[in-house]
């Protein structure tokens, strides 16, 4: 039998029925253990879905208890239409008793981890693409496309089990360099198909070494070289970061030591500069010196990508004793309320209040291009946040894609800067 | 069953699911987002495509957000979507509302703009029936043929409830 890597043997652990193997080509019906979904806009899905259930004569979710809506996108409401799309979810889901986690509380990706929601070995269904994200805890996390009416009425899934990439960083970062620019780094070098339908697992001693904030980062990534997972062997690191969040018994899988890969890259990340990705494709990647001095009108901080607290203590460092460019906005919006309340605490908020930053509330906020930060045409932005895809924040605008550190140093130069700069 | 089909060809690669269909445009009923598909890539294709004609595309179609690009392609009438590789979410997405998207690897050699083509999903078999050319696609699991054949995702549940049902 051919060995495994552990991303497929939670696959087969949570088969239905269950198996000791699964072999990378099959599609096994699955439960997940946890299904996240979205309080979303779409009005017409909600009512589509109540009026499909009703009509399949589905009256109790199966899985009710493993679903989690999250309010995260475009939330709180920005428009009349939002808001009844919101209403319509909100009370599609209290009528089926799934929990909401609204308010203000943060990306799902985010909030699953760091509230012990999800843990190491879990199979998370997450209606939102960037569900590899958790993958830096050991999960198997992964995004859908049909199959949502199954999940609700059967409670079921089916999953392709994954070939798997590997990637090795090694070395240590040179200063001014941080994990976002390892993260679009490796999404230059293997491009937007260069794990596509595949596992995507990072390791190497830069792995190693890094904090559990870089590594959601690193996996977060996976999604736009099209991972349908992404993976880091849990480790000390992660299993102290869990200690005080995840209550619930877990399974630390490991891979075979003889499961041959699809294809593994190794990269040495001494080498790297602060990376930007140009507009309009995440693996377009350039040293940020190709692209300096370029003019920008807004500066985003935040989403599932780098919305984290190490990513706003690198901001608020920069920043601090500083002011944001005049001709420039730039919004910090925290991944969730954990990051806000320690970002607060830590004094990390005031800083940027201070250097005049715009400070939201814990969300999807500018990312998605539907609240709180649209570009107008002819507009530029450079953006921790996943996309740079054409119109992704408005149409006619362009997107850069950067690490705090670079999008800080920009801000405040009022066109593209080198962090190593203002270090 | 056998699929035929004129050909709309678009080699470029990483089509991503805002290129298919306009955010600004997902708030509109089916049909009127059809008239705004791939309109980033060919202003032209909407407004020319018939029903039933083919979408064949380069790698990576259907790549990026899971949003219900999907639906602006069922809109316009699409009878199927032959790509050299396919995003994953829009594999299932298409499965899900009854929509054929299958992945080829060569396709973009075997086809030209205008090419009548034929699918057939038993044998997996796509048949340039301009060219008289053969190429082997990618089957999809048994499960999504059922689905797509019986229309999506719901009446596939509905057949399953049944079948559960009955033991
Ligand atoms: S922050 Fe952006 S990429 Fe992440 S879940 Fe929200 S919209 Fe999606």
């Amino acid at each position: 039998m051919s060995s495994m890597h552990a991303l497929q043997k939670m696959i087969a652990a949570r088969a239905k029925p269950s198996r000791p193997h699964a072999v990378a080509g099959e599609y096994l019906e699955i439960e997940p253990d946890i299904f996240s979904v979205i309080v979303s806009f779409n009005a017409t899905e909600a009512r589509h879905l109540t009026a499909n259930l009703a009509d399949l004569g589905v009256k109790q979710l199966p899985i009710k208890h493993k679903i989690i809506a999250f309010s995260d996108h475009g939330s709180p409401a920005p428009s009349a239409a939002a808001a009844e799309g919101h209403k319509l979810w909100r009370d599609f889901f209290r009528a089926y008793g799934v929990e909401v986690i609204d308010g203000g509380a943060g990306i799902s990706h985010l909030v699953l981890a760091e509230r012990g929601i999800a843990g190491p070995g879990d199979i998370v269904i997450n209606q939102d693409s960037h569900a590899p994200t958790v993958g830096a805890i050991g999960a198997f996390g992964t995004s859908l496309g049909g199959g949502r009416m199954m999940l609700y009425a059967l409670g079921r899934y089916w999953i392709e089990v994954p070939k798997v990439v590997l990637v090795t960083l090694e070395g240590r970062l040179r200063p001014g360099v941080y994990g976002r620019d390892v993260a679009l780094h490796v999404n230059g070098v293997l491009g937007q198909q260069g794990a596509l339908g595949m596992g995507l697992e990072f390791g190497g001693s830069y792995v190693t070494e890094a904090s559990m904030d870089m590594r959601f980062t690193l996996c977060n990534m996976g999604t736009e070289m099209g991972a349908v997972s992404s993976y880091i062997q849990p480790d000390a690191t992660t299993l102290a970061w869990l200690q005080p969040r995840c209550k619930k018994p877990y399974t630390v899988f490991e891979t075979d030591h003889d499961f041959a890969y699809e294809s593994t890259h190794a990269i040495d990340v001494a080498a790297i500069e602060p990376q930007v990705a140009v507009p309009h494709a995440c693996d377009d990647v350039k040293p940020v010196s190709a692209v300096a001095g370029r003019r920008i009108d807004q500066a985003y901080l935040g989403s599932c990508a780098s919305g984290r607290l190490e990513d706003i203590a690198t901001a608020a460092a920069l920043i601090k004793g500083r002011k944001v460019h005049p001709d420039v906005r730039l919004i910090v919006t925290p991944g969730s309320r954990e990051v806000l309340m320690a970002a607060t605490r830590a004094g990390y908020i005031d800083t940027l209040h201070e250097a005049n930053a715009i400070v939201t509330n814990a969300n999807c906020g500018a990312c998605p291009g539907i609240h709180g930060g649209i570009l107008a045409p002819g507009e530029v932005a450079i953006s921790t946040s996943t996309r740079n895809n054409k119109g992704r924040m408005g149409k006619g605008a362009e997107i850069y894609l950067a690490s705090p550190a670079t999008v800080v140093a920009s801000a405040i130069a009022g066109c593209i800067a080198n962090p190593r700069d203002y270090l | 069953m056998k699929l035929t089909g004129k050909a709309w060809k678009f080699a470029q690669e990483d089509i991503s699911t805002d290129l298919i269909r306009g955010k600004a445009w997902s708030h509109l009923p089916a049909k009127e987002q059809g008239a705004h598909c791939l309109e980033e890539v060919d202003p032209a294709f909407a407004a020319q495509a018939a029903p039933g004609d083919f979408i064949v595309a380069g790698k990576n179609f259907g790549c990026g957000s899971s949003t219900a690009a999907h639906v602006a392609v069922i809109g316009l009438g699409i009878g199927a979507v032959i790509a050299e590789s396919l995003g994953k979410l829009f594999i299932t997405n298409a499965a899900s509302a009854g929509l054929w998207a299958v992945s080829c690897p060569g396709i973009i050699d075997v086809v030209n703009a205008g090419d009548r083509i034929e699918l057939d999903t038993a044998s997996w078999q796509l048949r340039n029936l301009t060219s008289g050319k053969t190429i082997a696609a990618n089957p999809l699991p048994g499960f999504l043929g059922e689905m797509i054949e019986l229309g999506g995702e719901k009446n596939y549940l509905r057949a399953r409830l049944a079948r559960e049902a009955a033991g």
